[in-house]
């Protein structure tokens, strides 16, 4: 593996080769790599990725802008620091009696443990927190890492994932969507008492931006509070005591919020007019990035350059992995050490959840005022509607039992009677 | 017991009649309810996890929001409110959720004066063997 990470520094330096690939059966091999010394299993595997372009465009990752021409080596860098899970195999059955890998089924929730492994790495670490191979870890990281341990007892594992979701309709081994492993998500936070972490789900394309101060600041009183829903007395218990012993004075006037927004941006595939909007939530600095795929392959899309979106893929199987004795995790196996891969945005299936982290309540301020100004330019949509507070007529559950109207039923009735489908009215 | 499911038209309503025949009964019914915004609202044809409505043809008052219209059709499918629903207009975007029917009916009511819905969840990911 020593080896590996040679060739990876050898591929990031030598550019005007690299951009050229050649294809050796299935796989995309790099000329330099058909060198009888080098060709092993490793390389092979390596080289079924293309070196970043060679472009003047931008590249964006989680918010931040890089240059593809000059900053090769902090972009390879900031992707690898991104916490990368993948299949594995031989972890203790779920549930007991169940499967012991999730190849094949558990590239979604894979993608939700990525996502949710960046938002902890921006609680715990920050934004600009860079892992270094083989260097011993900060306390905060190998406390995040072992959340995702493929254990039954870890808050995030595959374990816990794959038997929340029975909650959401979904037996053990079965395929999730975004917004299945978002609601997992945020059912396992309410259990991380270390990051006491506030996770939202946005449901029909609409943030509501009182339900979310309402979460995340739960001690102040909202007028018209007492409507919400059935869990925030306890939430509101647990957080009061916190408060009180918060040893982080900023987690005592917002809890750090992690919002995700699954949405559908078309039917079978996505409509061109949101793809602008899509590039601009990676260009956000709060952006967590987007957990989606291709039709059927789930992936965790981290940022884009030109017209590709740059992701890090969960379909590799690795043996799960054991803690040693004194906590430390070998970290080697959950960080991506080869160019990212790309595909054209084009190709993004439409189901998606776009994710986005607001530590502080300034910086989801900040966030609001971005998604406000996020100038649409003619012919591009917004993805999501953002507003102030859920028009009060929802609340009120009589209204949402719209009955047929039976006296202009009768009158359809006579006026359509031969017709084969009738139409239904609803009032008001 | 799963109560009992209607099967899907093999066609969308679109093709099943004829485009002389869609735009007269919007015109009948219209000088009926001149208030009302006539709705056709099917299911994507490759969903596999919403069940169907018992109704393709909706009458709908012109100042519901689509919130409100959203919220009116998820209950009719009793789904829980985590669940994935999406309201997609003439098979591609999606309606701003503030707009009236009015709204939404002026901007991308079809030819023949329907206004065209297609419901869909998420798709699901993973790989068969």
């Amino acid at each position: 593996t020593l080896f590996l990470k040679t060739l990876f520094l050898k591929n990031q330096t030598k550019n005007p080769i690299s951009d050229r690939v050649l294809r050796v059966g299935a796989l995309k091999v790099h000329p330099s790599e058909i060198l009888p010394a080098t060709l092993t299993y490793d390389t092979l595997r390596f080289g079924e990725f293309e070196d970043f372009p060679e472009t003047s465009e931008p590249v964006w990752v989680l918010g931040t802008q890089f240059s593809a021409l000059t900053e090769k080596d902090e972009i390879l860098s900031d992707i690898t620091s991104r916490l990368w899970f993948t299949y594995r195999k031989s972890f203790l059955p779920i549930g007991g009696t169940g499967p012991t890998s999730d190849t094949g089924w558990g590239c979604m929730l894979r993608c939700g443990q990525m996502i949710l492994g960046q938002a902890l790495v921006c609680r715990h670490l920050g934004r600009d927190w860079r892992w270094v191979r083989g260097q011993r870890q900060r306390e905060e990281y190998v406390s995040i890492l072992n959340a995702f341990i493929d254990k039954k007892d870890c808050y995030y594992s595959i374990h816990q994932i794959a038997q929340m979701g029975v909650g959401e309709g979904k037996s053990i081994g079965q395929w999730y969507g975004p917004n299945t492993v978002a609601q997992v998500l945020k059912k396992l936070a309410v259990f991380d008492s270390w990051s006491r972490m506030a996770v939202h789900v946005a449901m029909d394309n609409t943030v509501v931006i009182e339900e979310i101060k309402r979460l995340c600041m739960p001690w102040l009183n909202f007028e018209g509070a007492g409507c919400s829903e059935a869990a925030a007395p306890r939430e509101m218990n647990g957080c009061l005591e916190g408060a009180c012993a918060m040893a982080e004075e900023e987690t005592a006037l917002w809890r750090p919020l992690v919002l995700l927004i699954p949405l559908r941006l078309g039917l079978t595939d996505i409509n061109e007019a949101y793809i602008e909007t899509l590039k601009q939530c990676f260009m956000m600095p709060q952006s967590l990035g987007v957990i989606g795929g291709k039709p059927n392959s789930a992936h965790y899309f981290i940022g884009f350059v030109g017209e590709e979106l740059i992701y890090l893929d969960p379909h590799t199987t690795q043996p799960a992995v054991e803690p040693s004795e004194d906590g430390q995790v070998p970290d080697d196996s959950y960080h991506c050490q080869h160019p990212p891969c790309r595909m054209d945005i084009c190709e993004l299936d439409p189901s998606i959840a776009a994710g986005f982290f607001c530590k502080t309540e300034d910086d989801f301020d900040d966030w609001c005022a971005r998604i406000r100004k996020m100038s649409c330019s003619r012919g591009s949509l917004p993805m999501f509607e953002l507003v102030d507070s859920q028009p009060s007529h929802l609340i009120s559950a009589d209204v949402l039992n719209l009955t047929p109207d039976f006296s202009d039923s009768d009158r359809l009735e006579r006026f359509f009677d031969s017709e084969d489908e009738e139409f239904e009215i609803l009032s008001l | 017991m799963p109560p009992f499911e209607r099967t899907q038209h093999p066609k969308p309503f679109k093709q099943r009649k004829s485009f002389a025949t869609r735009q007269q009964e919007v015109a009948g019914i219209r000088m009926k309810f001149p208030t009302k915004i006539p709705v056709i609202i099917e299911r994507y044809q490759r969903e596999k996890y919403l069940p169907l409505l018992d109704k393709t043809k909706f009458l709908v008052p012109q100042e519901l929001t689509m919130t409100q219209f959203v919220t009116i059709i998820r209950n009719r499918m009793t789904l829980m409110p985590s669940q994935a629903f999406y309201l997609l207009l003439n098979n591609s975007g999606i309606a701003s959720m503030s707009l009236t029917m009015a709204q939404v009916y002026k901007e991308h009511k079809d030819d023949d004066g329907f206004l065209y819905m297609t419901y869909a969840s998420q798709e699901m990911f993973g790989q068969s063997d």
